[in-house]
């Protein structure tokens, strides 16, 4: 069974909001096309597209090595698509790639700012596309897509430009996306069965959400899986998007005292009345993130906020063999469901967190490099092309202008109440804390414990938070 | 006395100047570069300075005033302490006692070898679940010991108790390894002569294996207690970010957390300023009682 | 009456002995188990043996299938070796000089070891590697110049250790050895070459153990200078494998496992010149 309809919606869902990632101040001040508009638009240059992909063959004058860097690698789910893509487009160009990718993680960020600092930069760069990438962009060590369409007007003709992310720092746009995540909330239904709480819903409130974590704890388990202590990420995000709206939720406060600072004061008080009331597990501010995530997989917690990424790792845990999926226990995963996550004020619960942080960039010395220049550009077109973007992307999101078709029956029970879950979603917002990056973080996310057991009041962790925030 | 042979200075820049080289080039120079970053405002780690602090002093300031620098101070004093008695106290008995037999000594000091070679994340996993809350190895034992209620492992005032047991344990291993190299290069023949005067056992260790061993086992004291400024892997698995409360920072993973993970790249450099200027210094003091104490 | 004495303290000295290589044993048989595991039996059953539902080869195959493990074997004790008998000999050379010479710097030179020593990497591998790309070994796609780009840093990280350590062992050796190779004629570096040295064989021998096993631990360095598969050493290699979604540690212990071996046989071998007798009664005390 093909899903068209699902992809547009997602796509003209993210339209809505994800314009509005770029601009940090500003926020709110977008248009948006209608999706019925976006569809045709698909449409008309669907044609175009196909044609211009194998247009590649612009004849390279010979065989090139391109360095690429990217973060598909060791066990990210599309380490595997990656190789075989890579290796094709090897085979049809007769070029060769030098491929330096890495897990993504501190050290890997490292490297790659190391890298640009001392001219040792990759040719092509898979990269995140926010506050990580400001420095190599305010250096101008990447060519903006402009730039690239300048000479190759095609390049990256397949996405809709609402749905690239402008640059933090000159708010152009430079990565092309491949595909992106969402953060929503994973249940356990066998443990609200026990507790007599039905599958939350699309209107679901934080009033509800309440009651069902009061019942779920009666009834004698965790309502909600977390550790404070280590990951607070998820909840600190919602928390604060509950007391902001879609469009404004990516200003970053001026100070604690205006709106919006007192909103994430709000947002942090929220956190704080949830483990007062004792729904998080008992030792959430010692434990670690896998051992909470190991309640929610075993049956011991309820409620689970996490990414997209999330689903790979529910399903992994229903199979005794992690490599074989015909291993899978269907009963066990069948247990695990994924819905919206509670919402009050502005925002509804179906306002989620998502959108395209990473994206494909070319670096300046490739594109100076004559050479290299139309290797580069073709490996990116292949890369983003229609027809490999959907294999990478799967039930996230993607800025295809041309909606991918998707083969449901590929698909797992989950990845399918994904699906079903996100062509439900009103909007997808970037996360704020992905602007909000660097020591201005400490205070109120290592900080978590300290705020909820009441040693710092959160007014003090989010001002002192901001101030570093302007400091920067 | 020796003096004679080394009276000409000549061979001593042969000797020395291959490795301060290397020093110098890989070690000096950068950490040079990480003072000057000490005064500088660094966004995050490999990119470089966008400007002076203001005042220069800035992050030396916010050291002192820093809480968690005195907290991380305080517990690298307890697992100095911990790790002169029980790393390298251990280490010695179970040195001596493998020089003194000779079925399996081949045997036990392969074994005791095991604890380094295996990755402070596998032993951070480990420990983790030995002390897990639900279904750890020591709760499901005192469980069933009669116990009801489970014992948090990691909650504050277990945390430090909990921290240090493993890394005293990995480490011993370390200081047998070179305890027994230094045991194996007393003779034979002294160990002899000296039954054949009729010494015990423990004569034997008492007035010939520790003398002669006086010089290692002030290194190894020394390499315990800088040992103690730097650790960083196992703790930081084991309880990362200074969990529970930030009251299990160190002074080297509180380095760590400053420059990887709060992206405080200049406090990082001066904390690690820091490590180098104790490091140094209590190496000095351990120095100095050695050489008192001569037996 | 002595004999009987004898064997009461050595049984004594076996229980201990015992219980404290249990403690040292069981890690490795609970990492080796574990390794047969997938990675969401482990948390809840990480202490019960591998059978039945609970054994898989998954984790092995994963690590066979997707990489190169020879070509990072290769590398990595082509690293570590290196590095190992660089540190031993440049250290050898300065400690002996430290111990033996009086002169005016040594104080000084005494605290910069020290304070080498104490100098975390992530302080010091930046400003190296741009060193490096500056002299072009850093960052190419040479094998041989990438496996120098990061010998060479590592021999430095590991000198004043190693330093320290021999110099704690060179100042036991009795100096009348040496006295008695200078009446014979010997000039300094032939006294470090033929008395200082094969008497310290054992020192030597342990500080190349510590510096191969940091050199071959070393992930930071190693993420930071070996970047394409064919430059991997063993570490950096199943390093990679590890997950995004939560530790995968099933495959973490199969991982931790396939980089014990190589060292424990390189302790192995070496082990047998800390052994007591092998240095042959050259050390007179």
């Amino acid at each position: 069974m093909k899903k068209r309809i699902l992809s547009l919606v997602l796509a003209s869902a993210m339209v809505l909001s994800l314009a509005a990632c770029g601009s940090k101040d500003t926020g709110s001040a977008n248009e948006e096309p209608a999706p019925a508009e976006t569809e045709a638009e698909a449409e008309a240059e669907a044609p175009a597209e196909q044609e211009s992909e194998p247009a590649e063959a612009e004849a390279p004058a010979g065989p090139v090595e391109l360095n690429v860097t990217t973060t598909f690698a060791g066990e990210d789910g599309n380490a595997q698509n990656f190789k075989n893509a890579v290796d094709a487009w090897c085979a049809e160009t007769g070029n060769s790639v030098a491929d330096t990718s890495a897990t993504s993680d501190e050290t890997f960020k490292t490297r790659v700012i190391t890298d640009f600092e001392t001219g040792s930069e990759p040719d092509v760069l898979f990269f995140f596309n926010g506050a990580d990438a400001n420095s190599f962009i305010e250096a101008g060590k990447v060519v903006s897509i402009d730039d690239i369409r300048a000479e190759y007007p095609d390049y990256a003709g397949n996405m809709n430009d609402d749905l690239i992310t402008d640059s933090l720092v000159d708010g152009k746009k430079y990565a092309v996306p491949v595909n992106g995540f969402w953060e929503a909330m994973f249940v356990n239904t066998e443990v609200l069965d026990a507790a007599g709480v039905s599958v939350p819903g699309a209107g679901y409130t934080w009033d509800q959400f309440l009651e069902d974590c009061q019942k779920i704890k009666d009834a004698g388990y965790a309502p909600i899986a977390c550790a404070l202590g280590n990951i607070p990420h998820y909840w600190w995000e919602f928390a604060i998007f509950n007391h902001t709206s879609p469009a404004t939720h990516l200003n970053v406060p001026t100070s604690v005292d205006s709106e919006q600072g007192q909103a994430w004061v709000a947002g942090m008080e929220d956190i704080k009345a949830l483990y007062e009331a004792g729904y998080f597990p008992e030792n959430t501010l010692s434990a670690t993130d896998d051992e909470t995530f190991a309640m929610f997989t075993e049956g011991k917690a309820a409620f689970l906020i996490d990414g997209s990424w999330k689903v790979g790792g529910i399903v992994n845990a229903c199979q005794s063999d992690p490599e074989d999926p015909s291993t899978l226990d269907a009963d066990k995963l069948a247990k695990f469901d994924v819905t919206y996550v509670p919402g009050m004020n502005d925002r509804k619960a179906t306002d989620l967190i998502g959108g395209l942080s990473m994206g494909y960039y070319i670096t300046t010395k490739a594109w100076e490099d004559p050479e290299k220049r139309d290797a580069a550009v073709s490996f990116v077109s292949y890369m983003t092309s229609d027809e490999l973007v959907p294999v990478f992307a799967q039930h996230t999101a993607s800025a295809l202008k041309n909606a991918p078709a998707v083969d449901e029956s590929a698909f797992n029970p989950l990845q399918v109440k994904a699906m079903a879950m996100m062509s439900g979603v009103t909007s997808l917002t970037g996360a704020v804390q992905d602007i909000f990056q660097g020591d201005c973080r400490v205070s109120t996310f290592d900080g978590m414990p300290e705020i909820v057991t009441g040693r710092v009041d959160a007014i003090d962790a989010v001002a002192e938070g901001i101030d570093a925030y302007n400091a920067q | 006395m020796g003096a004679s042979i080394y009276k000409n200075k000549k061979p001593l820049i042969v000797f020395l100047l291959p490795a301060f080289l290397f020093m110098i080039v890989y070690l000096y120079y950068p950490f040079f570069q990480n003072i000057i970053n000490s005064f500088q405002q660094i966004k995050r780690l490999g990119q470089s300075g966008t400007g002076w602090n203001d005042p220069w002093y800035m992050n030396y300031v916010e050291m002192v005033k820093d809480p968690v620098v005195w907290t991380s101070m305080k517990n690298t004093l307890i697992m100095m302490l911990v790790t002169i008695i029980g790393q390298v106290g251990i280490a010695l008995i179970l040195a001596l006692l493998v020089d003194n037999i000779r079925i399996g000594a081949k045997f036990f000091r392969t074994v005791y070898f095991f604890p380094i070679v295996i990755s402070a994340t596998a032993l951070g996993l480990l420990f983790n679940l030995i002390f897990l809350y639900d279904k750890g190895m020591l709760n499901q034992i005192l469980e069933s010991l009669g116990k009801t209620s489970l014992t948090d492992w990691k909650s504050e005032g277990l945390a430090l108790f909990t921290m240090m047991l493993p890394v005293m344990w990995q480490y011993v291993g370390f200081y047998f390894v070179i305890m027994i190299t230094g045991l194996n290069n007393i003779s034979e023949e002294l160990y002899e002569s000296a039954s054949i005067d009729g010494a015990t056992r423990f004569q034997r260790v008492r007035y010939i294996s520790l003398p002669l061993l006086h010089n290692v086992l002030c290194t190894c004291v020394v390499l315990a207690v800088t040992g103690a400024l730097k650790v960083f892997d196992l703790p930081w698995t084991m309880f990362p970010k200074g969990m529970p409360m930030k009251s299990t920072f160190l002074t080297g993973t509180y380095m760590y957390y400053q420059t990887m993970e709060a992206k405080n790249v200049d406090y990082g450099s001066t904390l690690a300023i820091l490590l180098v200027i104790l490091g140094v210094l209590t190496s000095k003091i351990v120095n100095a009682i050695f050489k008192e104490k001569d037996y | 009456m002595k004999k009987e004495k004898f064997r009461v303290s050595s049984v004594f000295i076996y229980i201990v002995l015992i219980f404290w290589s249990l403690t040292t044993i069981y890690p490795i048989i609970w990492v080796i188990q574990n390794s047969f595991k997938a990675k969401d039996k482990i948390l809840a059953n990480s202490f019960s043996l591998p059978l039945g539902d609970l054994f898989t080869t998954a984790n092995y195959r994963k690590a066979f299938n997707n990489l190169n493990i020879l070509s990072a074997y290769k590398n990595s004790l082509f690293i570590s070796s290196i590095v190992a008998i660089v540190v031993v000999v440049l250290a050898g050379m300065a400690s002996f000089a430290l111990v033996r010479y009086t002169f005016k710097l040594k104080g000084a030179l005494l605290s910069l070891v020290m304070a080498g020593m104490m100098f975390p990497v992530f302080a010091t591998v930046i400003p190296v590697y741009s060193m490096e790309v500056k002299w072009g070994i850093a960052s190419t796609n040479n094998w041989g110049l990438t496996m120098l780009s990061v010998i060479l840093p590592q021999v430095a990280g590991n000198l004043s250790f190693a330093i320290v350590v021999l110099t704690g062992f060179i100042k036991g050796l009795p100096v009348e050895l040496e006295e008695a190779a200078f009446m014979e004629g010997c000039n300094a570096y032939q006294i470090f070459y033929k008395v200082v040295m094969p008497l310290t064989k054992p020192s030597f021998a342990t500080v190349a153990i510590f510096s191969f096993l940091w050199s071959y631990n070393d992930l930071f360095t190693q993420m930071f200078y070996l970047r394409t598969p064919k430059m991997f050493g063993i570490t950096v290699l199943l390093n990679r494998l590890t997950s995004q979604e939560g530790t995968n540690y099933g495959l973490m212990a199969a991982a931790v496992t396939l980089v014990v071996v190589p060292v424990v046989i390189v302790y192995i071998f070496l082990q047998k010149y800390i052994i007591k007798g092998m240095t042959a009664g050259a050390i007179k005390g």
